[in-house]
């Protein structure tokens, strides 16, 4: 701290005035210091002093009872902000989860079939679709060869309805 | 006086709300900082009022307060007390010359009490301008150093020092 004791005047005016000059300075400071001291002003009542340390210790409590509202206010924001991050962890973990178990998707195809060295034969939808498209991949063959005792027309449009049968079904399912 | 070990104590006890060392406050600083207000308004009443006013501040501020010279923050904050109470002054004014014929008779200026003597001092002090005025109370009742007084102005300490040695020289003249 750069009190005021410590402070020299005279080095003071010096480094804006002349020597002489600030010589004179320090003397009329000096000087007019000791007018004001001469004269000094009148000092607080004592009823004043008590009262200001009255009304003081009146708003101590007031403001130790803002500064714990304050912190109890901290206090629960803080808890607030934790429920709320640990809520975002959680939701967050559970969607985690969800996706592991999206992993297992894999699951949707029964092991069986994923393990399997013929499909065809292991998975029945697919043994049925097989089954239709050869006796489809025959019908054509017999159509072909005229083989057909039928008209001709009406087997073609029967195999038609046929395959947008199966395919319905397939799609389906 | 407190030296600065005391001081520093009673200022944390303060920080941390008790009343007793805000009372030990009360008792160094009261009579230092009347005698200012006191110079700068030249009433009684308005001096209880304003160094009331500053001790209620003290209290609400004391938190801000982080280091340095307390009697630099002390009477920064009754400075900014007394150009408050300055400007509530003018204010009044302006309303009173607004609506002169309906107030005249009100006046703004506070009365004196009863009992109150005028000094010399403070005739002469009346008729130095305000700014002067304030630095030289400053200077003599906060005891600060020229270079705290130059930071707190927000000024160069040259001109702090000028000011003052002119004010100074001024009222040793009007003194007489």
């Amino acid at each position: 701290m750069n009190s005021r004791n410590d402070e020299n005047l005279k080095e003071l005016f010096e480094r804006f005035l002349s020597a002489e000059q600030a010589e004179s300075g320090v003397e009329d400071i000096l000087k007019a210091e000791q007018i004001l001291r001469q004269h000094p002003a009148p000092e607080p009542d004592n009823m004043l002093i008590a009262n200001i340390k009255a009304e003081i210790a009146m708003r101590l409590p007031a403001k130790r009872t803002k500064i714990f509202t304050k912190t109890a206010y901290r206090v629960a924001c803080a808890a607030a902000a934790i429920l709320v991050v640990s809520a975002i962890s959680l939701s967050l973990f559970d969607n985690g989860a969800s996706e592991s178990g999206q992993e297992q998707y894999s699951s949707m195809i029964p092991t069986a079939i994923w393990e399997s060295d013929d499909i065809a034969t292991d998975d029945a939808d697919l043994a049925i679709f097989t089954i239709e498209i050869e006796q489809i991949e025959d019908e054509l063959r017999t159509l072909q060869l005229g083989e057909s005792a039928g008209n001709g027309d009406s087997s073609l449009s029967q195999l038609e309805m046929e395959l947008v049968a199966i395919n319905n079904d397939f799609w389906k399912e | 006086m407190a030296n600065n070990d005391d001081l520093a104590k009673l200022i944390i006890g303060c920080k941390h709300g008790d009343s007793k060392c805000f009372s030990q406050v009360v008792d160094i600083y009261a009579s230092r900082c009347y005698g200012y207000f006191y110079r700068l308004t030249g009433n009684r009443d308005l001096s209880d009022e304003l160094l009331s006013e500053l001790f209620v501040k003290l209290v609400e501020k004391i938190a801000s307060y982080k280091g340095g010279s307390f009697e630099g923050w002390l009477f920064r904050v009754a400075s900014n007390i007394f150009h408050d109470y300055l400007r509530s002054k003018q204010r009044r004014k302006k309303l009173l010359d607004v609506h002169k014929e309906q107030i005249e008779s009100e006046i703004v200026e506070p009365k004196k009490s009863g009992n109150e003597q005028i000094d010399l001092l403070e005739i002469q002090l009346k008729k130095m301008d305000d700014d002067t005025r304030e630095l030289i109370m400053l200077r003599f009742y906060s005891q600060l150093s020229f270079k705290e007084i130059a930071k707190m102005r927000s000024e160069p300490i040259g001109t702090t020092l000028a000011k003052l040695h002119r004010g100074l020289k001024k009222l040793r003249e009007l003194m007489k």
